[in-house]
């Protein structure tokens, strides 16, 4: 039993640390979200320079072999000022299900990926998912060249931006994945905000034109493929969620030692300082939680669901309060959208609504 | 990181097992089994089982006849004890007393007191809070005036958790009256059978005698029985808080417990209260990585300081929701009251096993979230030291 990092992971830690301190302010943040891109290619490209993006990737493919606490520390730091770069959609939703998979032509793709060249998103989700990931109305059947992609896909993780799509769909019944560029014809993307300042798309195809050559997976192999994915995905968000409720006490903290009331600082009124505790421990337990979910990733592959199930359903909960709780704390500055701290309270509901809520994992978690 | 223990913690881990199963008392075993309340004698056997096996100084370095276990062993050590249902070792003597005299007392006491703290010869109890000093101990009004060779001292102390039980009280008194209220306290060592010491019982809520009052009317002691440097007891009295701090996360204890309650739940076909056990159990996997983090941090050569008030808030939280949720399992049958003892002669009434102590034990649990250092003064350690407020 060692829950400390190593050395390696404390240097990646600094690493991105030092890059968040230094260059993304709170108001750089808000200069990428009026850009019409929506998030700065500059950094991207450093992101990539840096070697981040293929933290997730295995030797074979180009990558560093990292896996999901060092994934967990790079998101921890992220959350804490807010990145809203496309990390999660092109890196470890489409990057690691493609680093997985036995798909022919993954070497290229995920070289792109970490080259910083290409953004492709992972179109899973559909009206009527209801947290069924393998939930498919979108199908592949046979045309007269080829095969014909129809369906609507929803919520798509910066799909407006991506150079690639990976969707799921059904195929003679069978769960499919196959990957297309998102500019052939059929293809119709409505891109849309999100609450986090991030986008997501609805995407439709109309008798798309794929070959037999795009197909990733079928079957069973999909299945795991994309489970995998999403869960590696939810123990990012919650690793990010964690950040961002450190960040929300630190400024709580921060905030209350400089605003002076009744002639004194709020923070000595105790009422307030019970609350920061509060909001300390739940970071710390949903921390705990983090590391037993993150260590189960890596070496336990029968109870790594199920860990990351209670991860999540903490986070939900304990995020919503942090976050409302921080603004509160700030008094009127807090429903301010000018102050981060309100941010952080999105960021906190938008994960809650990813992969599954509270409510949703609870249950799960209860089941297994 | 490394989540599994490593083969000599597993081959540990298997030793203490093997102890519990083979040579802990079975008498007493069979009274935890069943949920029936351990008595003075049964107490005394446990704490004397443990001596022989050589584990009572578990947490104490080697030179005074400890273990010199590593905090995982420790904590491996606690866990299988809990997990068992043994309770917790009693603290009073080889986790608060035994470590503040070995740390400042002279060679004289510590050959007096150890070997007796180690082979449970002596019974401890803890006279710190008074009728007026609660959370705020340091203004303890207890005086002890030096006498000759002897302070006399007057006053009461309260809480006294076994005092009915105990050989020997170590108390926090004044010998001073000072500007600052720390300054002027000191700690000293009181034979129970000295004249002018009274013990009057007080009942908690679950009918239990657990707490006592204690007065002191003019109890002559003998000077050598003060520990260290007489007005340095309130440096000694945060030493001996601070050296109780893994283990009172209970963690051993609550998954044995819950364990139990998942199997009450289990067959009752309440979506509401399993959503809850679900809940409660995710609660305790955050504790137990909590306790887990700050053993790893420790052993990596940090000293984690105030961020371990979150076991003690934590783990009486769950501690106390785990005895709710036994309530609310009971439904209706919450309603009777077999006093602290079970039923004794009388016919178990109508309703289900679990639900005959559940209120009892649910009254009982109440008084964690206030001893020890309540919850809120854990809230007012954590402001002051880990947020700097």
């Amino acid at each position: 039993m060692n829950l400390n990092y190593s050395d390696e992971q404390q240097m990646l830690r600094d690493q991105v640390q030092k890059f968040c301190e230094s260059d993304y302010s709170f108001n750089k943040r808000e200069e990428i979200l009026k850009s019409e891109l929506g998030y700065d290619l500059e950094l991207w490209k450093l992101f990539a320079e840096l070697g981040w993006l293929s933290i997730p990737f295995s030797e074979e493919n180009g990558g560093f072999g990292y896996g999901p606490i060092e994934l967990s520390v790079l998101f921890e730091e992220f959350g804490k000022v807010l990145i809203v770069e496309p990390y999660l959609s092109t890196v470890v939703l489409s990057g690691s299900l493609l680093d997985k998979s036995n798909y022919a032509e993954k070497g290229s793709l995920i070289e792109s990926i970490s080259s910083g060249q290409s953004q492709i998103s992972l179109a899973y989700l559909e009206e009527g998912s209801k947290n069924d990931h393998t939930f498919a109305n979108t199908n592949i059947s046979n045309s007269g060249s080829g095969l014909a992609l129809n369906g609507t896909k929803a919520l798509v993780l910066n799909g407006g931006n991506a150079d690639k799509l990976i969707v799921t769909a059904k195929m003679d019944d069978n769960l499919t994945i196959v990957i297309l560029d998102s500019n052939l014809d059929g293809v119709s993307i409505n891109s849309y905000p999100t609450i986090d300042g991030q986008t997501c798309a609805e995407i439709s195809f109309e008798n798309v034109e794929i070959s037999e050559s795009s197909i990733i997976a079928t079957g069973d192999e999909a299945t795991n493929l994309l489970e995998n994915s999403i869960n590696l995905a939810t123990l990012c968000i919650s690793a990010e969620s964690i950040g961002c409720m450190t960040a929300c006490y630190l400024k709580t903290v921060e905030y209350t030692k400089g605003r002076e009331q009744f002639g004194q600082p709020i923070s000595n009124f105790q009422v307030l300082q019970h609350k920061m505790v509060d909001m300390f421990i739940e970071s710390e337990v949903c921390k705990s939680l983090l590391f037993k979910a993150m260590l189960e990733c890596e070496s336990n592959e029968s109870s790594k669901l199920k860990s990351v199930s209670a991860l999540k359903a903490q986070i939900g909960k304990s995020g919503k309060a942090v976050a409302q709780d921080a603004v509160q704390l700030h008094g009127g500055m807090g429903v301010s959208d000018e102050m981060s701290i309100g941010h952080y309270l999105k960021k906190l509901i938008a994960v809650d609504a990813l992969f599954g809520n509270s409510n949703y994992h609870l249950s799960k978690y209860s089941q297994m | 990181m490394e989540i599994n223990f490593t083969e000599a913690d597993i081959k540990f881990r298997d030793e203490v097992r093997a102890y519990l199963k083979d040579d802990y008392p079975a008498h007493v075993r069979d009274k935890q089994n069943n949920g029936i309340e351990l008595t003075k004698q049964d107490m005394i056997d446990y704490h004397k089982s443990v001596s022989a096996k050589g584990w009572m100084g578990y947490n104490w370095p080697v030179e005074y006849g400890g273990t010199g276990w590593s905090s995982t062993q420790i904590y491996i050590f606690q866990t299988e004890f809990g997990l068992a249902g043994c309770p917790p070792l009693l603290a009073f003597g080889v986790s608060m007393v035994g470590p503040v005299i070995y740390t400042f007392g002279n060679d004289e006491q510590k050959a007096k007191y150890l070997p007796d703290i180690l082979n449970f010869d002596t019974w401890w109890c803890q006279g710190y809070s008074e009728p007026g000093s609660g959370s705020d101990l340091a203004s303890l009004k207890t005086k002890a005036v030096r006498d000759g060779d002897d302070y006399i001292i007057n006053g009461s102390k309260t809480w006294t958790t076994l005092a009915q039980n105990a050989d020997w009280i170590f108390c926090l008194v004044r010998t001073e009256t000072t500007q600052i209220k720390q300054e002027g306290i000191s700690f000293i060592l009181i034979d129970m059978k000295t004249p002018g010491i009274e013990v009057k019982p007080i009942i908690t809520l679950d009918g239990e005698h657990e707490v006592n009052s204690v007065f002191f009317t003019d109890v002559r002691v003998p000077a050598e029985n003060l520990i260290g440097e007489e007005g340095k007891g309130w440096t000694y009295a945060k030493f001996l808080l601070a050296h109780e701090r893994f283990g009172i996360a209970a963690v051993g204890n609550s998954k044995r417990s819950l364990q139990m309650l998942k199997n009450v739940v289990g067959e009752l076909d309440n979506p509401e209260l399993s959503r809850k056990v679900a809940n409660l159990e995710i609660n305790l996997t955050s504790l137990e990585f909590t306790e887990l983090r700050l053993l790893s941090a420790l052993e990596n050569g940090a000293h984690p300081g105030a961020e371990s008030s979150i076991l003690k808030i934590r783990g009486t939280e769950i501690q106390q929701e785990l005895t709710e949720l036994f309530v609310e399992a009971a439904g209706e049958y919450a309603l009777i009251y077999p006093g602290p003892h079970g039923h004794g002669d009388n016919a178990k009434p109508a309703g289900p096993e679990h639900a005959a102590q559940s209120v009892s034990k649910y009254l009982n649990m109440r008084k964690t979230s206030i001893y020890g250092g309540s919850n809120e003064i854990q809230k007012n350690i954590i402001s002051k030291h880990v947020l700097g407020v």
